[in-house]
């Protein structure tokens, strides 16, 4: 039979070795010495593999921006769609606009950091969904100090904008969507969203597009 | 793209609750071939819901709530979803991060689950070779006959989950305990069987557990010894949070719950680790000094000298003691003194004597007040540190009545009926002339187990304590000759020459290959949650049933379907169980009486002509709150709270306090803390939120992979400095100092990332506890004669020397902020 690995299984399990070779970053995982090889059924135990960065879209999120060439896969279907611009964001203090559909609120910000995803000069501007993975809460409080979103003001989940919306702490299962960005000289687009936003089987479906 | 498949009004639905913490969150588990999703209208799903779902509809699967798996021969989606109907426990279908991704625990064959083990397999010439079931249980049963029969009952061994489905633990422990008739037989968390709170029990109360209603109607509620919004996560946001209680929190670190509790207008009383004897008593004194006790609680509960002179039970005799002799004890012993109190626990005595105040109302009314604790406290110190939070327990009369209680918060859920008694009067070891239960660890290290069943835990390194055991075991499955042929007669021959040289035969029963793997000889395939039905109850004692929706992968097998096998083939009556179910109905007369008796739900079945299975599985996830019993119409009655009745543990079912032994307390943090003068600091251990126990599951899930992919250490920002430590590095934490399963001194190491924090004061430091690979109880003390009442380890008080052995590039995929973003109150 066929089963469909989502990406990040992907990743995790075999895509890992090549991701690993071109991002030059290597964390050996220490869970075990030893590698029975034989034992088992199945694949090999991902317990003796490695872990990288798992930057999943290329082109247009490397530091330094400018790239205009569209995500290939996650843009697929999305509005192109200028959130904001260069030179009117302060560091630490969050843009709202709605994306990819009207309601559906999220958060640019220029952190002052590099953050995975990020765009712009510095690499360092990122935009999240507003609404909380774990059962969809506003997230409102930005905290400028440590770069996290939270915490939620349901259930105290809080996010790493610097590290792709990880959850730092908290009941949230998946990571914040984060919105794809994209500059064009001084204009930052939107121009897709990476997981799933919270209320939605589809981020594109049930909704009026915003543009 | 990210999509999530909708279920379609004809999935399957089973019901079922989480795997890992206590609290037991229910699910429903959708399944339906791929390819035959329903829609977004309400009319076309079977969430009857339309798609998109506003906030807290508790109707959307996230990613992490779906797979795809094999359920009858044909791919099918699988969507384990929080149950949004609960009006208990999970209430509207709340999750946490562990729980709300139980989807990704499930069998995947091309997924990162597709490890499991599948077929029975016997370690020949070094490699793990797969054999017949029929062998491998013939294997067990005959090499187990052999040993009973050369070497005794006490040479065969049995370490398995305490915790688990009722099924499964009934049918081993009848098979170690009764049949084979083994004292050694301990618990996935312990050396040895037995009570882990003795010193509450022996106080009269029972500790397992309190009505999470009660966290909502308590006005005070003090929690030592765990951070309940890390590990017992939906508990503390749905209940304990929830009710606005005061909190005060009994920790040496300031975890999330920690600031929690103080920006919420709640106390951190944030002690030096191993001083909660004297940080109890303390607050005993200083309620006691001004008169704050429960005083009608105290005179009509509290046993007389008379009562306590009657009891059978000899430590009562030991350590009981009245109301009188308590105050007289309290108030006698200096380091009780609020200053002294400070100057050993390192809590101002200004807090002290605040807490004393919130704790019991002060001069004002009485609050109702919950104690509840978890392992910080009773890993640490077991019998004195359980005592102290029982003698404030009953100062405060925090026991029996809504929003009163002294509890353990739990660590597993409870499905711990034991098959058999334990075979007390056959174990080798004792305390003051009494026989207490077998330290089956220090009972292997000296070479008296020839053959072990590990039954689903990593128990190397859950009870490694240093590397003296495991090199003990490696020796003693190295010793004599080694498996050459998978030939059922040559290895059974080979094996039984190696136990003829004193060496160890180890059978391990799990899902996936551990860390302890490499020393076992025979392995068997476990079925899990979701691949066989079985039966639970949850910390509040809440039972329900955890249905099966597939079939386990290949040829795994319920564990209970491998000990009634081998028990067969042994010769051995009782076993003939056909489904679960039987075994569950077999444990019903045995739960009587206890706090998990659902012997009424067994009797109502049989009446009703149904299974007992069934009958639980009519109450939904709701469940039924033990212990049961019947009204006069015959229908099922349940208990809300332990002690409704004012009735306790003893022979008079009064109360009595219990003598800490402070001075033997204090030598024993003598012997095992850090040596300040080595550069040792402590080195505590505990979970943390994003991952379960030994990480078996945790380990093939992404996401928390990618939060931790190595074991962590906590470390102050000044003895960072010192040791120019920064977030990112890797440390070696190394001691040469601990003590062994014989108590001799030996090395423990375990590496980590630096994970700079002001969680944790200069001078102590914390890891996770059972990371694969660098399990913290290698810097704990193995020598359980330290705490000889009831052999348990001091595994939350480890140590060590931190060294940087280098950078990493962790500081760039890693996340390095304060885990304790508490928010504000308001
Ligand atoms: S809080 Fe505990 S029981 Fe509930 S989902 Fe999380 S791990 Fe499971
Ligand atoms: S909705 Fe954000 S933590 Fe629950």
């Amino acid at each position: 039979m066929g089963v469909p690995l989502s990406r990040r299984e992907f990743l995790f399990l075999g895509g890992a070795a090549g991701a690993t070779a071109a991002a030059g970053v290597v964390v050996p995982i220490a869970i075990s010495s030893r590698n029975d090889g034989s034992e088992g059924g199945g694949a090999a135990p991902p317990t003796t593999g490695t872990t990288t960065t798992t930057s999943t879209t290329t082109t247009t999120e490397a530091p330094g921006g400018g790239e205009t060439a569209p995500p290939v896969e996650t843009a697929q279907g999305y509005p192109r769609v200028m959130v904001a611009s260069m030179g009117s964001l302060e560091v630490d203090t969050p843009v709202m606009f709605e994306y990819p559909l009207k309601g559906q609120g999220n958060l640019l910000v220029k952190l002052g950091r590099p953050a995975r995803g990020g765009v712009g000069p510095d690499g360092d501007v990122v935009a999240y969904s507003n609404q909380c993975t774990h059962m969809g809460c506003v997230l409102t409080d930005y905290d400028g100090q440590h770069k996290v979103l939270g915490p939620c003001p349901c259930h105290f989940t809080t996010f790493d904008l610097t590290l792709d919306g990880e959850v730092t702490l908290g009941h949230a299962t998946e990571k914040l969507p984060r919105v794809i960005l994209e500059m064009d000289g001084d204009d930052i687009f939107a121009v897709g969203v990476d997981r799933l936003i919270y209320g939605h089987d589809d981020n594109l479906a049930g909704g009026e597009p915003v543009a | 793209m990210s999509n999530v498949p909708i279920p379609p009004v004809d999935a399957k639905v089973n019901i079922t609750c989480c795997e890992y913490c206590p609290v037991a969150c229910a699910y429903k588990v959708y399944s339906w071939p791929v390819g035959r999703d329903g829609g977004r209208d309400a009319a076309d799903n079977a969430y009857g819901r339309d798609i998109p779902v506003g906030a807290l509809s508790g109707f959307w699967p996230s990613e992490e709530m779906h797979t795809v798996t094999e359920i009858d021969g044909s791919p099918h989606n699988v969507i384990v979803l929080p149950d949004a109907d609960m009006e208990v426990v999970n209430i509207g279908g709340t999750h946490s991060i562990r729980g709300g991704a139980l989807a990704k625990k499930i069998y995947n064959p091309e997924g990162l689950t597709a490890d499991r083990l599948q077929r029975p397999l016997l370690r020949v010439r070094g490699e793990l070779v797969p054999i017949p079931w029929d062998m491998a249980l013939d294997l067990i049963a005959n090499l187990s006959r052999y040993t009973i029969d050369t070497f005794g009952e006490l040479a065969w061994g049995m370490k398995i989950y305490s915790y688990q489905y009722y099924e499964n633990v009934f049918a081993g422990s009848k098979l170690a305990r009764g049949a084979i008739g083994t004292p050694n037989y301990s618990p996935h968390h312990a050396p040895a069987a037995g009570d882990d709170v003795p010193g509450l029990s022996d106080v009269g109360i029972d500790a397992f557990g309190s009505a999470f209603e009660d966290d909502k109607e308590a006005d005070v509620i003090l929690i030592a010894g765990s951070d309940p919004y890390e590990t017992k996560s939906v508990r503390f946001t749905t209940w304990t949070a929830a009710g606005g209680a005061q909190l005060i929190y009994i920790d040496p670190r300031r975890t999330f719950t920690a600031q929690y509790a103080l920006n919420h207008g709640g106390m951190h009383l944030q002690l030096t680790p191993g001083t909660d004897v004297v940080l109890f008593s303390a607050l005993a004194r200083e309620i006691l000094a001004n008169g704050w006790e429960d005083t009608e609680f105290v005179d009509s509960y509290v046993a007389s000298r008379e009562e306590l002179d009657q009891e059978s039970k000899y430590r009562k005799q030991l350590f009981g003691q009245t109301a009188q002799e308590f105050r007289d004890f309290i108030m006698a012993e200096p380091d009780f003194a609020l200053d002294r109190a400070q100057e050993i626990t390192g809590v101002p005595a200004d807090d002290i004597k605040k807490a004393a105040e919130i704790l019991s109302g002060g001069d004002g009314p009485q609050p109702k007040t919950m104690l509840l604790f978890e392992k910080g406290l009773y890993w640490s110190h077991n019998y004195e540190n359980t005592a102290v939070i029982g003698n404030l327990g009953v100062l405060l009369g925090a026991t029996g009545r809504p929003g009163r209680a002294t509890s353990r918060m739990g660590g597993h859920q409870r499905g711990g009926q034991s098959g058999a008694g334990y075979p007390l009067e056959k174990s080798p070891h004792s305390f003051e002339g009494h026989p207490i239960e077998m330290d089956t660890e220090e009972w292997l290290v000296q070479g008296n187990t020839r053959m072990r069943w590990i039954v689903g835990t990593n128990w190397l390194g859950a009870m490694g304590a240093s590397h003296a055991l495991i090199a003990k075991v490696a020796e003693l499955v190295r010793r004599g000759p080694q498996v050459t042929s998978t030939d059922p007669a040559t290895a059974e021959a080979q094996l039984r020459a190696r136990m003829d040289a004193g060496g160890m035969v180890i059978v391990q029963s799990d899902i996936y290959l551990n860390d302890s793997t490499e020393y076992a000889d025979i392995i068997l395939p476990a079925a899990t949650w979701g691949e066989e039905t079985f039966a639970r109850n949850n910390a509040e004692r809440r039972l329900r049933i955890y249905e099966k929706f597939m079939d386990p992968p290949g040829e795994a097998k319920p564990d209970w379907w491998a000990f009634a096998q081998v028990a067969q083939r042994m010769g051995f009556e009782g076993f003939d169980w056909k489904e679960s179910n039987d075994i569950f109905e077999a444990a019903g007369p045995r739960s009587e009486g206890g706090r998990r008796n659902f012997l009424a739900l067994v009797e109502k079945a049989r009446e009703d002509g149904v299974k007992a299975h069934d009958l639980l599985r009519s109450y939904g996830n709701k469940g039924l709150q033990t212990p049961l019993g019947r009204d006069d119409g015959g229908e099922l009655t349940e208990t809300v709270r332990l002690h409704e009745n004012l009735k306790f543990k003893s022979d008079s079912g009064k109360l009595n306090f219990i003598r800490p032994d402070w001075a033997t307390v204090k030598a024993r943090n003598a012997a095992i803390g850090p040596d300040t003068s080595k550069g040792e600091v402590w080195v505590l251990n505990g979970r943390v939120n994003a991952v379960w126990n030994n990480m078996f599951d945790h380990v093939r899930r992404a996401i928390s992979r990618e939060r931790w992919p190595v074991n962590f250490i906590e470390v102050n920002p000044e003895d960072a400095g010192a040791r120019g430590i920064e977030s990112g590095d890797m440390l070696s934490i190394e001691s040469d100092n601990v003590l062994d399963q014989l108590g001799n001194r030996t090395t423990g190491a375990v590496s980590a990332v630096a994970y700079i924090s002001d969680s944790v004061p200069p001078g102590v430091t914390f890891v996770y506890f059972n990371f694969p690979g660098s399990p913290a109880n290698s810097l704990t003390s193995a020598d359980s004669t330290l705490q000889p009442i009831a052999r348990r380890y001091n595994f939350k008080l480890g140590k060590g020397r931190l060294t940087r052995t280098g950078s990493t590039e962790l500081g760039r995929i890693m996340s390095f902020v304060p885990r304790n973003l508490a928010p504000q109150g308001g």
